[in-house]
């Protein structure tokens, strides 16, 4: 005889990998599975790429209705070659993002024209969740999220398709098992996502590489260069104040500052980190939080002039606020700033001598023009007034369609078309203080931003980007002057709309659609919360949000009880809830009656076989023992007349068989 | 995957322990709580090392929606463990009293899966050891039977103890299953050898007289009621349509003469050969309708006919001396 120990080993066989060839539906699932994935990263990817994955997939969906042979075996290794050398020939280098996604798409999609088995088909659907993954180095956009969710119950529906092992599960019905199992995930998820103890990152050292976005400021500054990317209607970043927005014409977002001309575009100097901040200020200091998109860059956008460093930045010497690390995710920071101040007055030498330097073989009306202005006037201040009333009252025009200019860019441009966006007329006048012998720079950034009045914050786009001046007068330091103010005054007062408006610029949302604008505002509302709690979700949030919750959730092992309470209890109540909606139906009221009966009878030791007729039963109970046996007769005989009785369970019946046991349980 | 050896002591806690969970049953057993098992498939353990690596890599690259998405995944893998249990459990299992057969033949193991829940159930299976599985599914409230066939290999009584209902249902990442011991031994003949004829001169003749009333004779003697077995060539069909019932004509006479299938008359060698010797004789005989009684080491059965008193025969053959079985259904590993 088989000996019961035997079974404790067998069930580890029992648990093997079904070794058999997956069916013909289970093929083109996991084909449609793997299409579903990959879809949105045919934008990131090279054409090679996007045409190989589709290449395999059609080879293989035409393989499982037999209309083509399956691929020789030999003719792998010389394919996965071909896609690493390709991949290497690429980006030159197989690590990293692109690179790194280029190849796991490509040899997902060699694995597939070589898959047979049912095995291999749940490791490529176990790929499938993992290509999910990448697209959040692309995205995490709210729209990203959904297709996630979208994208998880089709892989769910595949890996339920492979293990029904049979054709008996209709479609219909696994997409709804799948949509339950996911959506049954999302409070579980829920609960994960705030309570796991958030770790601060890296692990490992990261490639520096950019990830996120692709337009915003520049590390130079040229004619043309701002005018490209104000077409852009992306969001550069978003900002909480805490108090009032203060006026339009006072936001100025301070980026990038360049101080080397070589004559056509502006660079940035290589400046050192500031230690101690020399600030006169008059005004109390206005607080606020930035949510800044990743601009691939290291510059973090402050309100001039912050006064407030953030951990991991540091702020140079032209007061630029800077990441140490290239902002490629979502950063979200709190800082102050003044409006009113005076900085610099103790600027280097050297530094001053730099921004007075140009080359003086172009534009040499723009120089002998500042020159004479030179003559003219005395104080720098008087000087920058004059160039400022030039640009007023004559006839220079503020365009987002500049002319195009040749090597004398500036003298062209003051001289002949007198038409310019900002970087125009930043770069004419700091080249005429400059050539007037003012120390002057060019500072790029943002200027004003889009007021969201459902969430009460400012959204602030590339198309609000901006360059502007400042010039170094003694006593006063560092002096904002913005030469655009004096050709478009709406454009500081109003914003760049209003200042466009006859070239039919609409960036803003009012504006752009006045119907729905409101539900604009709201959905701008929601990237917003989305960024603030979903991407922005990091160890110190986390500690934030619970001590505001005010449920004792103070340090990481209250956090893993708190996590481990709710994931119980949560799976408890699902685990209730299907158990109620899937109950076996109740028993008749009749039944439960008459089992009070057996149950009475078998304490005293008559216990009625599970099989047993009722009938045969009453034959075995004995006479002598059990005086109430008559009694008995009469229930057993209405028992089985109410339950193979023509007129049924009457209402009637039952409670006769009601007082007739109850009138046994007295005795 | 190779078992582990286990030390004498633990071996034999594990074994109580399933016996004190998993009594065998002699009529249904129903898959409840304490019957049913389940652990995490090879994909199980991948799928969580998997889950692993996208953690690390949320934390490396402080991405929020990389964590949402392990997350899901692990969400879904807590849910799949309870979705698996669930697929199983509150199913009642039957299974019918299985026919004996002859050993080289496939035995038929005949399962009734019922429940009484108002949700479906996919993709069980019923399998023993290595050998190939069925599946079914169950309706709301629904049955579905299932025929688990098993080859045989040695004669004797098999209380097959290897079987599992078991379902993966619904991601592949569990496998929850319960053992379905049933206290049914079936009967496996000894393979009946090939090529036997009644040769007298293998068997004891019995040559006594009979006065008893039989079917083998020269004159009628009567009618008495038909017995299971008998062959319908002495039915009296003219009974039968007079509404009397199934009847047998009865002569007078001297019946042909009867035989012993006697253990120690056989010249083979080996016991299994001698069994499966005997076996062909016991079907050759009932298949002549001759009388025939076995006399084994120990057993005699007395001279008789008939489909029962075959199976008495077939499994006094079954049951003589029979092999070990542990050492021979020890499943092969893969």
């Amino acid at each position: 005889m088989t000996s019961p120990g035997t079974t404790t080993s067998q069930n580890l066989s029992m648990r093997s990998i079904p070794q058999e060839v997956a069916s013909r539906p289970c093929v083109f699932a996991v084909c449609l599975c793997f299409l579903v994935s990959i879809a949105p990263h045919f934008v990131n990817l090279p054409i090679w790429v996007v045409g190989i994955v589709l290449i395999s997939l059609g080879w293989r969906s035409l393989q499982n209705l037999g209309k083509i042979r399956e691929l020789p075996k030999w003719m792998l290794i010389p394919l996965v070659l071909f896609g690493g050398i390709g991949v290497f020939a690429e980006y030159w280098t197989i690590v990293g993002r692109d690179a790194g996604l280029a190849l796991l798409t490509v040899m997902t999609s060699f694995k597939f024209l070589e898959s047979k088995r049912h095995r291999d088909m749940l490791i490529l659907v176990f790929l499938c969740y993992f290509l999910i993954a990448t697209h959040f180095l692309y995205s995490q956009s709210v729209l990203t999220a959904v297709t996630m969710f979208v994208t998880l119950i089709v892989i769910t529906t595949t890996l339920i398709t492979l293990n029904q092992r049979d054709d008996s599960v209709s479609v219909k019905q696994r997409l709804r098992s799948s949509t339950q199992l996911v959506a049954l995930s999302v409070p579980l998820m829920l609960i994960l996502f705030v309570l796991v103890p958030r770790v601060p990152g890296p692990l490992w050292g990261l490639q520096t590489e950019q990830r996120g976005g692709v337009t915003g400021l520049s590390n130079h500054m040229s004619p043309g260069k701002i005018s490209n990317l104000i077409r852009s209607n992306e969001v550069a970043f978003r900002v909480d104040f805490k108090g009032e927005i203060p006026a339009q014409n006072q936001l100025y977002w301070r980026g990038p500052v360049m101080a080397n001309y070589n004559g056509f575009s502006w660079t940035q100097s290589p400046r050192k980190p500031l230690h101690r901040l020399n600030i006169t200020v008059s005004e109390p200091g206005i607080d606020y939080t930035v949510t800044l998109e990743p601009n691939g860059e290291h510059w973090l956008l402050a309100l001039d002039m912050p006064t407030r460093v953030i951990n991991g930045s540091f702020m140079t010497e032209d007061f630029q606020l800077t990441s140490k690390q290239k902002i490629n995710d979502l950063k979200r920071y709190s800082m102050q700033s003044r409006l009113a101040y005076k900085v610099g007055l103790n600027e280097s030498r050297d530094y001053l001598a730099l921004t007075r330097e140009y080359p003086d073989k172009f534009n040499p009306k723009t120089i002998a023009f500042g020159k004479s202005l030179a003559q003219r006037f005395d104080d720098p201040t008087a000087i920058a007034d004059e160039v400022l009333n030039m640009f007023r009252q004559q006839e220079y025009i503020y365009t987002l369609r500049p002319p195009a200019l040749g090597n004398n860019s500036v003298d062209e441009f003051l001289f002949g078309t007198r038409r310019g966006f900002c970087e125009h007329y930043a770069g004419s006048f700091a080249l005429i203080m400059r050539s007037a012998g003012v120390p002057a720079r060019i500072v790029t950034g943002y200027q004003g931003g889009e007021y969201n009045r459902v969430g009460n914050y400012l959204i602030v786009r590339q198309s609000d980007a901006h360059a502007w001046t400042e010039i170094w007068i003694e006593e006063r330091g560092w002096v904002r002057v913005d030469p655009t103010a004096a050709v478009s005054p709406s454009r500081i007062e109003q914003g760049i709309d209003d200042a466009l408006s006859d070239e039919g610029s609409s960036f803003r949302i009012q504006n752009r659609n006045p119907i729905f604008g409101n539900l604009l505002y709201n959905w701008d509302n929601l990237q917003h919360g989305w960024n603030d709690w979903v991407l922005n979700y990091d160890q110190r949030k986390q500690r934030d949000f619970l001590n505001k919750l005010e449920i004792g959730i103070e340090n990481w092992s209250d956090m893993v009880f708190a996590l481990v309470f709710l994931l119980l209890s949560v799976t408890a109540l699902f685990w209730f809830i299907a158990w109620y909606r899937e109950r076996p139906p109740r028993p008749q009221a009749y039944e439960i009656l008459f089992n009070r009966l057996l149950r009475k009878l078998s304490k005293k030791g008559f216990r009625k076989k599970p099989a047993e007729d009722t009938r045969a039963f009453l034959q075995r109970l004995p006479q002598r023992d059990l005086p109430q046996r008559e009694q008995i007769a009469g229930i057993i005989e209405l028992y089985n007349h109410i339950k193979y009785g023509r007129r049924g369970a009457s209402t009637r019946a039952v409670s006769n068989l009601r007082t007739l046991i109850n009138s046994i349980d007295r005795i | 995957m190779r078992s582990v050896a286990l030390p004498g002591p633990l071996r034999r806690f594990i074994d109580n322990w399933f016996e004190s969970h998993n009594p065998p049953s002699r009529d249904s057993i129903l898959l409840h709580n304490r019957r049913l098992y389940i652990l995490p498939t090879r994909f199980g353990y991948l799928f969580a090392i998997m889950l692993l690596f996208l953690f690390l890599a949320a934390i490396n690259y402080q991405n929020s929606m990389a964590f949402v998405l392990t997350f899901m995944l692990t969400s879904l893998g807590i849910l799949s463990l309870w979705h698996t249990h669930k697929n199983l459990l509150g199913i009642s299992v039957q299974m019918q009293i299985p026919r004996p057969v002859f050993c080289g033949e496939d035995c038929v193991f005949e399962f009734e899966l019922s429940h009484g829940n108002k949700s479906r159930r996919y993709a069980i299976g019923i399998q023993y050891l290595d050998q190939p599985t069925v599946y079914v599914k169950l309706e709301p409230e629904g049955s579905s039977a299932a025929k688990l066939k098993i080859p045989t290999h040695l004669r004797g009584e098999f209380k097959p103890a290897g079987i599992t209902v078991f379902t993966r249902y619904p991601t592949g990442l569990f496998h929850a299953w319960g053992w379905l011991k049933f206290d049914l031994p079936i009967l496996i003949y000894p393979h009946p050898a090939a090529d036997v004829r009644l040769q007298h001169t293998m068997v004891e003749q019995y040559d006594g007289q009979t006065s008893t009333s039989t079917i083998e004779g020269d004159d009628f003697a009567g009618l008495r009621e038909h017995r299971e077995g008998e062959s319908l060539r002495h039915i009296s069909w003219k009974a039968y349509a007079q509404g009397k019932g199934l009847l047998t004509k009865t002569f007078q006479g001297q019946a042909r003469p009867s035989l012993w299938i006697d253990w120690d008359l056989l010249t083979q060698s080996s016991v299994e050969e001698k069994l499966s010797f005997m076996s062909a004789l016991v079907l050759a005989a009932e298949s002549e309708e001759q009388k025939y009684g076995i006399r084994l080491p120990g057993l005699v059965i007395e001279q008789d006919y008939g489909n029962a008193h075959k199976h008495t025969c077939l499994q006094a053959l079954a049951v003589f001396r029979q092999p070990d079985r542990e050492q021979e259904f020890r499943p092969p590993y893969d």
